[in-house]
């Protein structure tokens, strides 16, 4: 909507801007020089998983590692110490299913208010789409207090139950829109042939929703497992943790993790997210095209 | 469709009322803040599941100020848990206010009859006519000292706030920095406050908690110029540094201001207690004072709701039974109060006897004794003035602090 | 159908049986299709209401009670709690920091995205360059705290790196000072989005037809000329956007400021978000917390309105 690009031909650009390349070796080098600020950062976080701890402290931050078997008992200790193995199944779990009923409820509302008449259609989209206006922290208290009381805090349903609903709104406006740019031929000629209204949505619209569909996915899967706010109000219990939250084992009490040991955490901790981005590059750079985020 | 709805529904409250059912099984679950204990706890309820036949488990949030918003949004929604840890001092006496607190006179009337704890220690968890809690451990604040660098400086342990001083002196002069001091967690700004307040005027240091003595007051600036002076002259390790027990276990300070909870943690670092280390009482600056420590007392508490039911009260009675504190003891190298259970280790035994030995009294630790309202500010304060230890940042630490204080006391008016 | 007389038209037919009942059956279906409609909508209605939206009405009710760690619930308020909130020498600080997140997040991102795409537009190997910058983006803010943290640290990489220029130790407490640390923290945040900014003006740029731009250079206009009246205009709604985009998730940040201000004595001030969350689940000030909330609400609202309004501007400026 506010980016006018879908007719974008990637190829196409690309082969254009490589045509238009300057060969200036001048720029090259600046170029080189500006993207240090952001290699340095990762340079730093590989080399010093590769250390001990008398290691890092002795030497450099930047040095090279004297050797690469550090690195195994970094991951078994920041893996132990974090009890990351629960914080990778309890993540997983709320992004892949938290992630995947938002869609998908999101994506029956989106079928109700584009393929349904009915009146007032836009106050119950707007009644949805008010879910992604007001600032987390307003949610917190009243969360909190309420989970509490009716016993579902630190648990995994209570988790599950608000990574869902704050998945939903944001697809359903991403559905909507492209609801409504697809032709309503198919659906209208399964419902001459009696075809019910949960039919037509399930082997109609979804099977043709799956591009959409599978974008928003990863844009909430990534913002469920990127969450820290939410998991430390919400599920703070070692069992329900969630994978950033158990990172912060390493900055809080009592641990006497060195650095080496906590940016192992932060890697491993981050291993999905990058790996699904480099897996499905093409899907991630759909939803931000959609979505322009 | 509707039936799909109902369905839904029926699955949501079917999940709902599992995760609330399995809340109700019979077991003991001791609900705490201090993760780093958490095994310690799970091997005294271990032993007490073998003692009583009720399972007892042990369940820790962390860290502490999640905890007390737990406590808090608990105790808001009318269900507390039944057995916990807390704190002595202000947040003590707030929570006794809810209403919500079991009174453990009972309890206690049983475990002074047996001879194995001291009314003493049962004073210190009274609040009024009535005692509501019983020790988790009982810390006295000590300092831990290097015995190698005491040896290359060719000191021995102060016996007079002279001899503390010129400690510091020679191991600076060896090339040792005397003191490890971090803001690590946030919560360690006061403890060298504290302890120098105590040493230099313990009338203006309990004055502070009541307040009747101003955060801007003489004594109080009195505190800060030994304390500057200290850090100026180069006697305190980096306070940036977020492993303050692994830099005394290493070396980089060779004494260490802290409970006596942390000979475990040392220990674990890899020094040995009475061979590579060892503790003293510090002495006050004033000879004719009386030898004095800071006192930390752990409470456990029960609910009202704890109390009602027979397999709480008996976990409660286990933990402070002589196989209870011994079983802890090993664990966790905390000492509970209970005179007939093996001490923890030897440098609790030696400030054993050297307490009985000076008469030595206690003094609560600040953190329990300042207003709960103030305590997290006034804490970031001080360390504030420990990552800038010059007069210039004490001069504007007293004045935000009085500030917070004036306004508090005004209010309470 | 099949009874309909055949060649009556669709008036005869409203005639024959009359106006108000051919409002009567639309209504009915109407009101049919609706319970059908929300019978698909109702799993997103009802969580949404009841996990986001009821909150929202608890939360401002909390504002107005008296409700401080154990008790006062159920004691009226007022308006007392956002009286306090001036006076707070810490709401103070935090709204200040938050005003400089507010505008930061503003100039940074956008200034540094839009030149950066610009420039590796035309750079040899600009393709492994901007992957490169896009990386970060790719990490979790919790994570990138925790490299930063460490990058920051008094012996880490930047003050190594510092020593190397000043040819002598340096040991600047960059998380630590009242100084330092919202810049620091600042930087992070435009160090991990710069990428986004860049990729989506790139997108914005490669979208613009390629004809206004040949007919302008043919027409003789200079490079310059051609940015400002043609390649602007046009990128002017991408921009508007990605600004908006990078000041709410800018002044709502809390992952960074949570991590990276942990060791900072003033943490509580870094901004409001955090402000809110020390007073409420630290110091159990609930009905204060709350309050806090609602300004962050009335920020966010006033942002999004301004959002809007230039929209709509620039909207009216390209079409």
């Amino acid at each position: 909507m506010a980016l006018a690009t879908s007719q974008i031909d990637f190829a196409a650009i690309e082969a254009r801007e490589r045509a238009s390349t300057k060969k200036k070796w001048p720029s090259v080098v600046v170029a080189a020089f500006v993207s240090l600020i952001w290699v340095v950062p990762f340079y730093y976080m590989l080399v010093s998983i590769f250390k001990t701890h008398a290691e890092y402290t002795a030497n450099n931050p930047l040095s090279l590692p004297e050797g690469f078997s550090p690195i195994a008992d970094n991951a078994i200790s920041a893996w132990n110490t974090a009890k990351m193995g629960a914080g990778f199944a309890n993540s997983a779990m709320y992004g892949i299913v938290g992630a995947g009923l938002a869609v998908f409820f999101a994506a029956m509302a989106a079928y109700g208010l584009t393929r349904i008449s009915f009146k007032r259609q836009n106050f119950w989209f707007m009644l949805i789409f008010a879910g992604t206006i007001f600032p987390f922290q307003i949610y917190l208290i009243p969360l909190f207090f309420a989970y509490q009381k009716i016993g579902i805090i630190n648990t995994h349903f209570g988790m599950l139950l608000f990574y869902t609903a704050v998945c939903i709104p944001f697809p359903v406006l991403v559905l909507r829109n492209y609801l409504n740019g697809l032709s309503r031929e198919m659906d209208e000629a399964a419902r001459m042939d009696g075809a019910s209204e949960f039919r037509v949505f399930w082997s109609i619209i979804l099977p043709n929703c799956i591009g959409p569909m599978t974008a928003t996915f990863l844009l909430q899967f990534t913002w469920i497992w990127n969450d820290l706010l939410f998991s430390t109000v919400l599920g703070n219990r070692e069992e329900v943790r969630s994978i950033m939250n158990s990172l912060q084992i390493f900055h809080g009490s009592y641990t006497t993790a060195g650095p080496n040991l906590t940016l192992t955490a932060a890697l491993i901790a981050s291993l999905p997210a990058i790996v699904l981005f480099l897996l499905l590059r093409r899907h991630f750079m759909e939803g931000m095209r959609v979505t322009g985020v | 469709m509707n039936f799909k709805t109902k369905l839904l529904s029926l699955a949501f409250a079917g999940l709902m009322s599992a995760s609330v059912v399995s809340a109700y099984a019979a077991e003991v679950t001791l609900v705490h803040d201090k993760a780093f204990w958490a095994e310690a706890l799970q091997k005294v309820g271990d032993a007490a599941t073998k003692a009583t036949g009720v399972p007892m488990k042990q369940n820790a949030y962390s860290p502490p100020e999640q905890y007390k918003a737990y406590m808090q949004s608990s105790i808001a929604a009318n269900d507390p848990p039944d057995i916990f840890t807390w704190w002595t001092g202000g947040v003590y006496e707030e929570l006794i206010k809810t209403g919500a607190i079991a009174e453990l006179d009972d309890v206690w009337a049983e475990m002074i009859k047996s001879g194995e704890f001291s009314e003493g220690v049962r004073d210190f968890y009274k609040v009024g006519d009535h005692v509501y809690g019983v020790p988790l451990h009982l810390s006295r604040w000590i300092v831990l000292y290097n015995k190698a660098d005491y040896a290359k400086a060719g000191i021995s342990e102060p016996k007079t706030w002279a001899e503390f001083v010129s400690n510091a002196e020679k191991l600076k002069a060896a090339g040792i920095t005397p003191f490890v001091a971090t803001t690590q967690d946030g919560w360690r700004g006061f403890i060298w406050f504290e302890e120098i307040m105590l040493r230099t005027n313990p009338e203006a240091y309990m004055g502070l908690h009541t307040g009747k003595v101003a955060y801007d007051s003489e004594p109080v600036r009195n505190a800060f110029k030994i304390w500057a002076d200290w850090y100026a002259k180069g006697y305190f390790s980096d306070p940036r540094s977020t492993e303050e027990v692994a830099d005394f276990a290493k070396g980089k300070g060779s004494m260490n201001l802290i409970g006596d909870w942390a000979i475990g943690l040392v220990e674990k670092a890899g020094m040995k207690p009475g061979a590579d280390f060892d503790a003293f009482i510090m002495p006050n600056m004033d000879a004719a004072l009386p030898s004095s420590t800071i006192l930390e007392g752990g409470p456990i508490m029960l609910s009202k709701k704890g109390l009602a039911k027979p397999e709480v009260v008996n976990a409660l009675k286990y933990f402070v039974s002589i196989d209870g504190a011994n079983v802890w003891a090993a664990a966790s190298g905390n000492s509970l109060g209970n005179s007939k259970a093996n001490p923890p280790n030897v440098i609790v035994k030696k400030i054993s006897d050297d307490v009985a030995a000076m008469k030595t009294v206690a003094f609560p630790r600040w953190w329990e004794a300042v207003p709960a309202d103030l305590q997290g500010e006034m804490v970031a304060e001080l360390n504030r003035f420990m990552l800038t230890p010059t007069m210039e940042t004490a001069e504007s630490v007293m004045a935000n602090t009085q500030k917070l204080n004036a306004a508090y006391w005004a209010e309470k008016q | 159908m099949t009874d309909r007389p055949d060649r009556e038209t669709d008036l005869q037919l409203m005639e024959r049986i009359g106006w108000h009942q051919i409002k009567a059956v639309e209504d009915r279906a109407m009101k049919r299709n609706f319970w059908k409609a929300f019978a698909f909508m109702s799993p997103a209605i009802v969580l949404v209401c009841g996990l986001l939206l009821m909150p929202v009405v608890y939360n401002i009710y909390f504002s107005f009670t008296k409700w401080k760690k154990f008790a006062g619930l159920d004691e009226f308020a007022g308006f007392s709690n956002y009286a306090k909130l001036p006076g707070n020498p810490y709401f103070d600080t935090a709204f200040y920091n938050t005003a400089i997140w507010v505008a930061a997040s503003v100039v940074f991102p956008l200034a540094i995205g839009f030149g950066l795409a610009v420039f590796l537009r035309g750079v040899a190997f600009g393709n492994v360059f901007k992957n490169i910058i896009f990386l970060p983006r790719i990490l979790a803010p919790t994570a990138v705290a925790v490299i930063w943290f460490h990058v920051y640290a008094p012996h880490g990489v930047l003050n190594s790196l510092l020593a190397l220029v000043a040819g002598q130790p340096v040991d600047i407490g960059w998380l630590y000072q009242d100084n330092t640390v919202t810049p620091a923290i600042i930087a992070t945040f435009v160090w991990q989005s710069v990428g986004l900014v860049m990729v989506l003006v790139l997108l914005g740029l490669s979208a613009i037809p390629k004809d206004p731009l040949e007919a302008a250079r043919v027409d003789g206009a200079t490079n310059s000329q051609t940015f400002w009246h043609i390649v602007m205009p046009l990128l002017m709604p991408t921009l508007v956007v990605v600004t908006i985009l990078s000041v709410l998730s800018g002044f709502t940040t809390f992952d960074l400021l949570w991590v990276m201000g942990v060791a900072y004595p003033g943490q509580r001030t870094l901004s409001l978000a955090v402000f809110m969350y020390f007073e409420s689940f630290q110091k159990g000030s609930w009905a204060f917390g709350s309050a806090i909330a609602v300004i962050i609400g009335i920020v966010v609202f006033s942002v999004t309105w301004i959002q809007t309004v230039m929209q709509n501007r620039v909207d009216k400026m390209t079409r």
